[in-house]
């Protein structure tokens, strides 16, 4: 006999979160349109202007009323098994996170000091490094939860 | 435990739900405190339990550790 499993708190967070990802980038490219046609920008200068719009990843802080369940209150929200699932996604989310921090600041250091022979880096550019590696942290952790629910769920007898 | 230790670990927890009356995975689930998922996973052998999850599975069941669990490592 089978049955379906309800989502666990953890995997309707990580749902959540590229739900709101997915949002963030289809409206990131309307706006990136609306940029072009309505105020007569360049493609490059559209494309900086639109990444207001990823503004909307500020929703991924409610995701923690998903682990708020009701039919599991009074017991541990996350058992041991859902807590390593956490812990391991976030050593992945956090080890591409680090990798990608670290290539961006040198990377873009390199480029402007030995290309175009500027000492210093636009301090514009540092709360983009930041949203860039934030958005790649949690979309990263919010697969891996996934792929490792996946994994483990392949029979559903019961 | 590595995955190749993982797979040597084997279990009766689907059996011994079937001799105590039919018990579900949620049933199980909510008795030792754990989602019904991890339950999936322990049956699958998807996952090796912590030491004091496997005691609540025996106790749970009735019959020691080793009834439940048996590893064929060296």
């Amino acid at each position: 006999m089978k049955q379906s499993i309800p989502l666990a708190p953890l995997q309707k967070v990580a749902w959540f979160n590229l739900i709101v990802f997915a949002i963030a980038v289809a409206l990131y490219l309307m706006a990136v349109s609306f940029f072009e046609w309505h105020f007569h920008r360049t493609l490059g200068a559209a494309s900086l202007n639109a990444l207001g719009m990823f503004g909307v990843c500020g929703l991924w802080g409610f995701g923690v009323y998903f682990n708020y369940d009701r039919k599991r209150r009074a017991k541990a929200n996350m058992d041991e098994r859902e807590q390593l699932i956490s812990l391991r996604a976030s050593m992945v989310g956090f080890a591409i996170f680090c990798e990608i921090f670290v290539v961006l600041c040198m990377g873009v250091w390199a480029y402007l000091s030995y290309v175009r022979h500027q000492t210093t880096v636009p301090i514009g550019f540092l709360p983009f490094l930041v949203m860039l590696c934030t958005i790649v942290f949690v979309v990263t952790q919010s697969i891996a939860i996934l792929v490792q629910y996946k994994r483990s769920a392949a029979d559903d007898t019961l | 435990m590595t995955p190749s230790e993982s797979a040597q670990l084997t279990n009766r927890i689907r059996k011994l739900r079937f001799e105590h009356g039919e018990l579900t995975q949620q049933e199980l689930a909510d008795r030792v405190g754990v989602a019904r998922q991890t339950i999936i996973a322990l049956e699958a052998g998807k996952y090796a339990p912590s030491l004091l999850l496997a005691f609540r599975l025996a106790k749970t069941f009735g019959v020691k550790t080793e009834d439940v669990f048996q590893w064929d490592g060296q």
